[in-house]
């Protein structure tokens, strides 16, 4: 876009320069021949009537430059009109009517004087004693070569100032067109902005976004087009989002359904847990069977639930000062306690919801144990400067690098199994806590084996170092008298 | 089920009322409560209950929120009114609206539905279990907060000679703040201590019931003088002895 305005901007300002150009040189080269036509008319004229009528009968044949003068016709030249003149009596003395003009003879070109010598009447246009002149010549019968000598100041002095005055209009024009070739590119230019405009919009989802038709240009017809194209997408897309909220509110309707039989059945399958050692054998293995069927219905019934909140836009992050390290520690000791966790030796402090932390790490350690069972698993915190990370690694089987991107959809499974107590929901889950928190989650495959998930939580506020308060994660806040009275963090071993 | 022939007797160690509208979920509910050796009367709605409990008061009710007839908050509101008995809501995953509005009602504690047995009975015996009873050893028998008597002992707290009455929960609160005035308690540490969460307890469980205890200590509850907040870390009593006006 940019470079396309500054070359049609380029080009305004060669269009100008080069009409500016050829105009000047045009209106220069009319006006120089012109004036230069008008004064060799009228010196022409002027010579041949000097010639023909003025000379014959006041130049005697023996004439030279001392008698010249004596003949009147200096005198009678001038009288017609500004010259002066220079007469060759072929002996080597010519006469000048001004001292200014002695030898000037000399410097006349040749062809002038080849011919003059024949007989006719030439010009030449001069540069004699310093001064631009017309030498109009010729001679009358054998008599002497005369060479009038007009001067030609007023014609140079006017082209001058013309061009002068055509370079300043020439400067002015393409300065105006540099000043203004930027305005009148973006305004050829901005059907097609607002049209980029509109698609950017359109790329960030916003569906309504339509270009102005205007006119019945090329752009109005594009734009048309364009508009035309969105509405079918808005539409679609419309549509499509319908149907998927009517899915999404059903999923919704069916988990809150279940929530009433599921809370009778998970008490009692706790009931029937705490007195297993009871049973006879046969009915104690149902039960065991009964027991873990019914947590993972309610884990299923209660992971789509949560997701349906995040569908219905009703979350909102809890937000306080957190000590990764903390929360990590802790998940780790409830969920997987045989991985490695490595904290870096200044405790990681952000501001967060503690309890959507805990959650999305517990759902990376749920997902490592189940899809890396027996496999190490390293969690580590880290700071950087705009952000810090919880990494959970595991060095199981790893996914395929095409299957990667999918992790993070709902009832994806990577291998197609259906273990229990993943209802394949808790990566998902996970994902949408991030997002709430203006966190990222990314999975990728481990060089050596296994996977990945890096967690990646903005750093919005600057945490002094070494104050007790945040060291503990302001949750476990303490005075400096605070004693055993005040409950301290377990920190993991 | 019940007691079983040649089973030892179980020491009662409470009456509860449990009000829930789900058949199912009421008879495990007492048939789990009953094992751990609690007491429990039932009712099926809203009414019931409240008649239940005029008639014959609990050490402690189990309240749903979702009930015909008269729905739980307002049974909480009015056993509050005369009462300072423990109140445990119990309320569904996700309801967090539900959850604050119960507890400004009046109610100590919630348990989620879905529970586990053993997670509903921890609970009841954390709103049951009193200081004064279990090891409480190293608390003096009375103790000052500004012009509030504390009787620990007797579990009671006065205002010039006239009795405030607080519910078990704004008592021990009251007491842990005030044997260590200007100590600050951060939310987690009385979660702990008061409520028996060990770990990623419900903030909102203190910041509500601290501001129940200040509206009936305080002066002025919209600028408390006896317990104050401390911004990002948590609440302390104030270690300045006021005379009583």
């Amino acid at each position: 876009m940019g470079g396309i305005r500054s070359r049609l901007a380029l080009a305004i300002v060669s269009l100008v320069a080069i009409s500016v150009l050829a105009i000047g040189v045009g209106t220069y080269l009319f006006v120089d021949a012109r004036l230069r036509d008008g004064l060799l008319a009228d010196a022409t004229r002027q010579a041949q009537f000097d010639l023909s009528i003025l000379v014959p009968g006041a130049l005697p044949a023996n004439a030279n430059a001392s008698t010249f003068p004596a003949t009147g016709l200096p005198a009678a030249f001038r009288l017609r009109g500004d010259v002066e003149e220079i007469v060759d009596f072929e002996d080597g003395k010519p006469y000048y009517s001004e001292a200014d003009l002695s030898g000037a003879l000399e410097t006349l070109p040749a062809e002038l004087k080849a011919v003059v010598s024949g007989g006719h009447l030439g010009y030449a246009w001069q540069k004699l004693a310093g001064r631009p002149v017309l030498v109009v010549a010729g001679r009358v019968a054998s008599g002497p070569a005369i060479y009038f000598v007009f001067p030609a100041d007023s014609i140079e002095a006017a082209v001058a100032q013309l061009r002068l005055g055509l370079a300043v209009a020439a400067l002015v024009a393409l300065l105006l067109a540099i000043a203004t070739a930027g305005l009148i590119a973006r305004g050829i230019l901005r059907p097609v902005r607002s049209g980029s405009a509109a698609a950017a919009r359109i790329a960030a989802g916003d569906l309504s976004a339509r270009v102005p038709v205007g006119g019945t240009d090329e752009f109005a017809r594009w734009a048309a087009e364009f508009n035309r194209m969105a509405d079918s997408l808005e539409s679609t897309v419309g549509r499509l989002a319908a149907s998927e909220s009517q899915n999404r509110r059903f999923v919704a309707d069916v988990a809150h359904e279940l929530r009433t039989p599921l809370a009778a059945l998970v008490a009692e399958a706790s009931l029937i847990e705490a007195g297993l050692a009871d049973l006879p054998p046969d009915a104690r293995r149902a039960a065991e069977l009964l027991v873990a069927d019914v947590r993972r219905l309610r884990t299923l019934v209660e992971d789509l639930m949560e997701l349906s909140r995040f569908d219905a836009h009703v979350e909102e992050a809890e937000r306080r000062p957190v000590n990764l390290g903390r929360i990590v520690g802790a998940a780790v000791a409830a969920r997987l306690p045989e991985a490695v966790v490595s904290l870096p030796a200044e405790p990681v402090i952000v501001d967060s919801d503690v309890r959507r932390l805990d959650r999305i790490v517990g759902n990376l350690l749920d997902n490592a144990r189940t899809h890396a069972p027996g496999a190490a698993v390293d969690v580590a915190v880290a700071r950087e400067s705009e952000h810090a990370t919880i990494i959970v690694a595991d060095r199981g089987p790893g996914v395929a690098p095409e299957t990667l991107d999918h992790l993070f959809d709902r009832f994806f499974k990577a291998d197609g199994s259906r273990r229990s107590g993943s209802s394949g929901l808790g990566l998902a889950i996970a994902a949408e806590h991030a997002a709430l928190l203006g966190g990222t989650l990314v999975a990728r495959s481990r060089s050596g084996g296994g996977l990945e998930v890096v967690l990646t939580l903005p750093v919005t506020r600057s945490l002094p170092d070494g104050n007790p308060v945040d060291t503990f994660g302001g949750e476990d806040a303490s005075t400096p008298d605070a004693t055993s009275a005040t409950a301290h963090p377990r920190q993991p071993a | 089920m019940g007691s079983q022939p040649g089973c030892t007797i179980r020491p009662v160690y409470g009456r509860i009322l449990l009000v829930e509208d789900d058949p199912s979920i009421r008879e495990v509910a007492t048939l789990g409560l009953r094992a751990a050796g609690f007491e429990v009367a039932t009712a099926p709605d809203g009414v019931a209950g409240l008649d239940r409990f005029r008639a014959d008061p609990p050490d402690l009710v189990l309240l749903d929120i979702m009930l015909p007839r008269l729905d739980g908050l307002d049974v909480c509101r009015a056993i509050r009114r005369e009462s300072t008995t423990p109140i445990v809501m119990l309320t569904a995953r996700g309801d967090t609206i539900d959850i604050v509005v119960g507890l400004e009602a009046g109610a100590d504690d919630y348990v989620r539905k879905p529970f586990e047995m053993a997670e509903l009975v921890a609970r009841v015996r954390a709103a049951l279990r009193r200081r004064g009873r279990d090891g409480g050893g190293d608390l003096p028998a009375r103790l000052e907060l500004g012009p509030i008597a504390i009787d620990v002992a007797g579990r009671s707290a006065s205002r010039a000679g006239r009795e405030i009455p607080l519910t078990r929960t704004e008592f021990d609160l009251l007491v842990e703040l005030a044997h260590r005035p200007g100590q600050v308690f951060a939310r987690d540490a009385l979660l702990d201590r008061v409520w028996g969460y060990d770990y990623l307890g419900d903030s909102r469980l203190v910041d509500v019931a601290i501001g129940r205890l200040r509206a009936k200590v305080e002066a002025n509850p919209a600028e408390p003088a006896l317990i104050l907040t401390v911004r990002g870390a948590g609440y302390k009593a104030t270690r300045a002895t006021t005379s009583e006006a």
